[in-house]
């Protein structure tokens, strides 16, 4: 296990830190891991001089402060653990491909932007394009899943292709823009345009949606990959409803104003 | 158990029936698991006993499959009833076209049902459900869950969910043991008895009805060169006097019938033959034997003595 | 001058020794002699006194490299370069140094990067070939930034309405005054004309696919008839590029009829044809599309007034950027990815598509032998040109993996059997044993491609000539790539590259042409201009004073060619074409 403290606040200039990753530090000495660079907006700097450090060797790695301003923590990891005891900044576990990534805190824009693997797991609030592809890229997520326990931001899993989000406070505008393929769990709604050019793959929301006019009701069923789904996230803590007794699924295909073949599920519970 | 020592320390006798020494003589086979969920477990015994049906021998059916187990909610991958079948066939592309053929003509069309691959960890995987969403004419969809892909073809009841990707291992086929007795009637009891017994154990299937076999066969036919089996005439109460038939059958011995065994694994088979022999040794039944081919044939022996020796 | 980095160059004398000497134009091959460059940045004889001395023994010095077709400046390469992002982020970086600026690669190299990739690859003078008069000012701009290499830039000029106009009103003595004074307006060097009448027609949604139908929106003028009048006008007016055609039909299954046709209207016209592999398709569809590069290899070695470029394509990624929009439009409809299409005003339009050229798909293997064919078979080595139509068929800095290709047969045919079965079918490529000798790369490099240009001090190492010089190994790396990097490259006699790596930076010049146009002129543009355009006439040339570091070549009227400008109509003609 190595431990990073921050030392003091990072309030006004992002930290760039895709140094603390456990592929990166899983073979180094205490005084390597110091010796990390880490970018101050343009200025090369090291590892300790903004964070204490603990530890050496291994592919755990617990980072304690409010590092809302430090950036690209995770990128590229493909093992291993990550667990920030308060907040993280932009593009958190971005290009991940394996391994876990844990925050207490909340976490700012492109979580898991363009990961191909792994769970991120955020207890807080996190920023809009979890889980999307970078600007120009065709495809956001192609595996892995993500987690966010509080509410999240602008486009969220935006061209996603494959894996899961599960969103647990409401989202803003456009989740799911232009979405590919994947599955993206709203537990607690959305406001506008959800789906929003959307091509294939599912948004589950457990609460009624504001429809995009492109979306055309299809019918209301319980899906049997529903019950699958709740299986699996059952394990992550999540649940999902998927039993005929309790409700059932609306489901609303689109976007129309593209190919179509994506579907928007919104969880009707059964009148009591 | 309660068995008789021979004088080498054998196992011989189990209360009174005769365990012949010689041995089961078995095959390799290529085998996949498929596990049917339903709204019920009525509607999954249904599906499975129909995906199952006609699927008695390799040779006449070019696949051996049987219901393996009921499944509880717990145990199934969408929490709803389930049951689970065996299918043994020669090889994985055989075995491709015939969960192809079943599944698209038993799972598809019966009502509630979902259909996952049992085998997760088997490392050689057919296309199955990749090829059977093509009956969705482009409306199909997929999903991908922690590394396993399904389709969702539309059909009008709702939705049919089947995995791509169906694992496939090696198996045994053609386990067998041989129950004389002194009439029809306690044979038969007796075979009902092992059946029950072997029932209970996962990993293997009874592919023949009811569990067992009454038409045991030899390999080609004496008088009739094309055939490539006839009946097993050493077996046969009713010709043990004609000519040219070596009857293998004791005197008092007047009916036979034979347990035929698919099993994913060595250790699985074995523990089958053994708790179907014990159950089997009842009063009434002279002999218990096997079925084998000289042992030039078949790559797994399972020596009854061994077995019955083990417990 | 944009900052500390981009200075005058700073001549010195230098020698070169002991080096085998390509140089085509002078009749040298392999030849080791001294090459010497004196204090003016030019070859001379004999330089005096101190001198650096590079001693070249066991290399071949080439005349730097010349590109005669490039992409690397103005609005559509910046909106390409905004629409590839994601290019950029896997693109090579080049990090801020003392001496050099910061830049990115890709398929849209950034302006600095730009002159790092070509001067690193042993390239000194490069010509963009799309510059309509409305970006001329943003282009030279972009120019200016290009370090090391010395530029050039061809006027869009075929689908000009005002042109255009007088052409369909039988006024060619007018239409010539108007294409000089816009060279001249915007700065330019030569006319590049694209897809000639299409890409007007595309504003009404239509192509100009047939040559000798009007043009869609007029009433009798048709692209063979701009082609010739246009060729007719750049001869007369004395540019020293011969027109720069883009041929009707680009990319289309089948087009090798226009392409012959084309040639065959163009008798007795000098003309350059760019990226002839873009041209040279038969079949009627991409599932019956081949190679036809035997048949226009065939034609094109007849008409000895015509030169070409190959715009060979590479697999890989690719950004296709060209003014041809409704061709654009189809290779979207092909991609079904990322489309942008342009409005030049009455100029000119653009598309752009980016690409990857895949070596499994038949369409993409056919495409990469039809270039290679014409190379092979195009005999006379004087009238072909190495281009990728940089970045529509491959980014520019792959040139090396041409090179060997074409000197090296037995690689070459191993590269063509790991093609797919059915397009070995549809190509020739196999059956062609020519290897390119050093002479022939050095023709096809730099010194074919300076004299098609018109650049009298370029493409040859004789007295006079421009100290551009690169040195490469003799033997060719461990990857077997010969000129994949440069030992050395001088520019104007400065030490530029050394090891393949970029040493010093200095700005290089932009060539612009002054034909003669009678300056009455304006009396015609100025009331049509402040009909048509949204910007006001006064704006609309590039002046002087906005141009970097440039050097104006007088341009010499044909003669008996030049008439007076005649007498304007009352009232002024209006454009009454638009339906």
């Amino acid at each position: 296990m190595i431990t990073l403290r921050l030392k003091e606040p990072i309030d006004l200039v992002p930290l760039e830190a895709e140094a603390i990753c456990p592929d990166v530090m899983v073979k180094l000495k205490h005084a390597e891991i110091g010796a990390l660079p880490v970018y101050l907006g343009k200025k090369h700097t090291r590892l300790d001089d903004y964070f204490t450090i603990e530890g050496e060797a291994s592919d755990e790695i617990e980072v304690h402060g409010d590092g809302r301003k430090v950036r690209w923590m995770g990128r590229g990891m493909t093992r291993g653990r990550l667990s920030i005891v308060g907040n993280a900044g932009m593009h958190l576990g971005a290009y991940m491909k394996g391994g876990t990534i844990d925050v207490s805190g909340d976490a700012s824009d492109w979580v898991g932007g363009e990961m191909s693997g792994g769970l991120i797991r955020i207890a807080g609030r996190a920023g809009g394009q979890a889980g999307a592809a970078y600007r120009g890229s065709r495809g956001g997520m192609t595996n892995g899943t993500i987690i966010i326990g509080g509410t999240g931001g602008l486009e969220i899993g935006m061209r996603m292709k494959r894996g899961t989000i599960v969103m647990g406070g409401m989202v803003r505008d456009f989740a799911g823009l232009e979405m590919k393929g994947g599955t993206i769990i709203l537990q607690a709604g959305a406001e506008l345009r959800t789906g929003a050019w959307m091509n294939r793959g599912t948004i589950i929301s457990l609460k009624p949606l504001p429809m995009l006019p492109s979306f055309l009701y299809a019918s209301t069923y319980n899906p049997s990959f529903m019950g699958l789904y709740a299986k699996h996230l059952k394990t992550l803590g999540i649940t999902i409803p998927f039993d005929p007794a309790q409700g059932s699924y609306q489901r609303y295909t689109g976007d129309t104003s593209v190919i179509g073949r994506g579907e928007i599920l919104v969880w009707t519970p059964r009148a009591s | 158990m309660e068995t008789a020592a021979s004088d080498n320390g054998v196992a011989r006798e189990v209360r009174g029936v005769r365990i012949v020494d010689t041995f089961a003589e078995a095959f390799d086979m290529r085998a996949s698991r498929v596990i049917v969920t339903a709204k019920t477990p009525g509607w999954a015994r249904t599906a499975v006993q129909t995906m199952t049906g006609f699927a008695t021998s390799v040779i006449g059916c070019k696949v051996e499959a049987a219901l393996e187990a009921e499944l509880t909610p717990d145990e199934t991958p969408d929490g709803r009833p389930g049951a689970s079948a065996l299918l043994f066939g020669f090889d994985a592309d055989g075995l491709s076209h015939r969960l192809l053929d079943r599944l698209g003509q038993t799972i598809l069309t019966c009502p509630t049902t979902a259909c996952f691959d049992g085998l997760p960890d088997a490392p050689e995987r057919v296309i199955v459900g990749g090829h059977m969403r093509h009956f969705g004419d482009k409306y199909q969809s997929s999903k991908s869950l922690a590394g396993h892909r399904y389709w969702r073809i539309p059909v009008m009841e709702g939705e049919f969910l089947i995995e791509e990707k169906f694992g496939v291992q090696k198996g045994i086929g053609g386990g067998n043991f041989l129950i004389l007795g002194k009439d029809a009637d306690v044979t038969l009891e007796a075979a009902e008895a092992a059946v029950e017994a072997i029932r209970k154990l996962r990993g293997i299937i009874l592919p023949f009805p009811g569990g067992m076999v009454r038409a045991g066969s030899k390999v080609g036919a004496r008088n009739y060169k094309k055939l490539p089996a006839s009946t097993n005439d050493a077996y046969c109460p009713t010709i043990r006097r004609r000519h040219g038939v070596k009857t293998e059958l004791p005197p008092e011995v007047n009916s036979v019938m034979e347990i035929v065994i698919d099993g994913l694994d060595r250790t699985s088979m074995e523990n089958a033959m053994r708790v179907g022999v014990d159950a089997a040794c009842r009063p009434g039944i002279v002999e218990i034997t096997a079925g084998n081919y000289g042992g030039k044939l078949g790559k797994h022996h399972f020596r009854l003595h061994d077995i019955m020796g083990t417990a | 001058m944009t900052g500390a980095h981009l200075r005058e160059s700073e001549y010195r004398m230098v020698r070169i020794t002991g080096g085998k000497v390509y140089d085509p134009a002078n009749g040298v091959e392999g030849v080791v002699k001294d090459i010497c460059v004196d204090d003016n940045g030019r070859i001379v004889a004999e330089v005096n006194g101190s001198s650096k001395v590079i001693d070249a023994t066991g290399m071949v010095i080439f005349p730097g490299g010349v590109d005669v077709h490039t992409h690397v400046a103005g609005g559509a390469l910046n909106f390409a370069r905004g629409l590839v992002p994601e290019n950029q982020r896997i693109a090579r970086k080049f990090m801020h140094t003392p001496k050099l600026r910061s830049g990115i690669g890709g398929m849209t190299p950034t302006t600095y990067a730009t002159g790092y990739l070509y001067a690193g690859m042993g390239w000194t003078t490069v010509n963009e070939a799309a510059v309509p008069v409305l970006s001329a000012k943003h282009t030279h701009e972009e120019m200016h930034d290009i370090p090391i290499v010395d530029k050039s830039t061809l006027l869009l000029m075929a689908n000009n309405e005002l042109m255009m106009d007088l052409l369909e009103a039988g006024e060619f003595e007018r239409a010539k005054h108007l294409v000089a004074w816009l060279i001249w307006s915007a700065k330019t060097y030569g006319i590049k004309a694209v897809n000639p009448g299409g890409v007007a027609a595309w504003k009404w949604g239509k192509n100009a696919s047939q040559l000798h139908e009007p043009i869609e929106g007029y009433k009798s003028i048709t692209a063979a008839q701009i082609i010739v009048q246009l060729a007719q006008i750049v001869e007369e007016i004395g540019l020293p590029h011969p027109m720069h055609l883009h041929q009707n039909n680009l990319g289309v299954p089948g087009n090798v009829t226009s392409t012959i046709e084309t040639m065959k209207i163009l008798e007795g016209h000098r003309t350059h044809l760019a990226h002839l592999q873009f041209h040279a398709y038969g079949g009627h569809d991409w599932g019956s599309m081949k190679s036809e590069a035997v048949a226009v290899a065939e034609e094109f070695n007849k008409h000895k007034n015509l030169t070409c470029d190959v715009g060979a394509v590479l697999f890989g990624d690719a950004v296709t950027i060209t003014a041809d929009g409704p061709w654009q439009h189809l290779l979207y409809e092909l991609t079904g990815r990322k489309w942008a299409n342009l409005d030049v005003e009455n100029e000119t339009g653009c598309g752009i598509v980016p690409y990857v050229y895949s070596d499994h798909h038949l369409v993409n293997a056919v495409q990469w032998a039809v270039g290679l064919e014409l190379m092979l078979l195009i005999t006379d080595p004087w009238r072909i040109y190495l281009t990728t139509d940089h970045p529509n068929g491959g980014g520019f800095w792959r040139y090396p993996e041409i090179v060997r290709l074409l000197m090296d047969a037995e690689f070459r045919k191993g590269e063509v059997r790991k093609l797919p079965v059915e397009a070995q079918k549809r190509i020739a490529l196999a059956d062609l044993d020519r290897e390119y000798t050093f002479s022939d790369i050095a023709i096809l490099t730099s010194a074919g491609p300076a004299r098609a240009l018109g650049l009298s001090n370029k493409g040859h190492l004789g007295i006079g000539a421009d100290g551009d010089i690169t040195i490469y190994p003799e033997k060719p790396d461990k990857n077997g790539v010969l000129f994949a990097y440069p030992r050395y490259v001088l520019k104007s006699g400065n030490v530029v590259v050394e090891e393949g790596q970029v040493r010093e930076i200095f700005e290089g010049r932009e060539f612009i042409s002054r034909p003669q146009f009678d300056p009455h002129i304006e009396d015609y543009i100025r009331p049509v201009f402040q009909k048509v355009y949204t910007m006001s006439f006064e704006n609309y040339p590039t002046d002087m004073e906005r141009m970097h570091k440039h050097e104006v070549v007088e341009c010499q009227p044909m003669p008996g060619t030049v008439r007076p400008l005649p007498p304007l109509p009352a009232p002024a003609p209006a454009p009454e074409h638009k339906k």
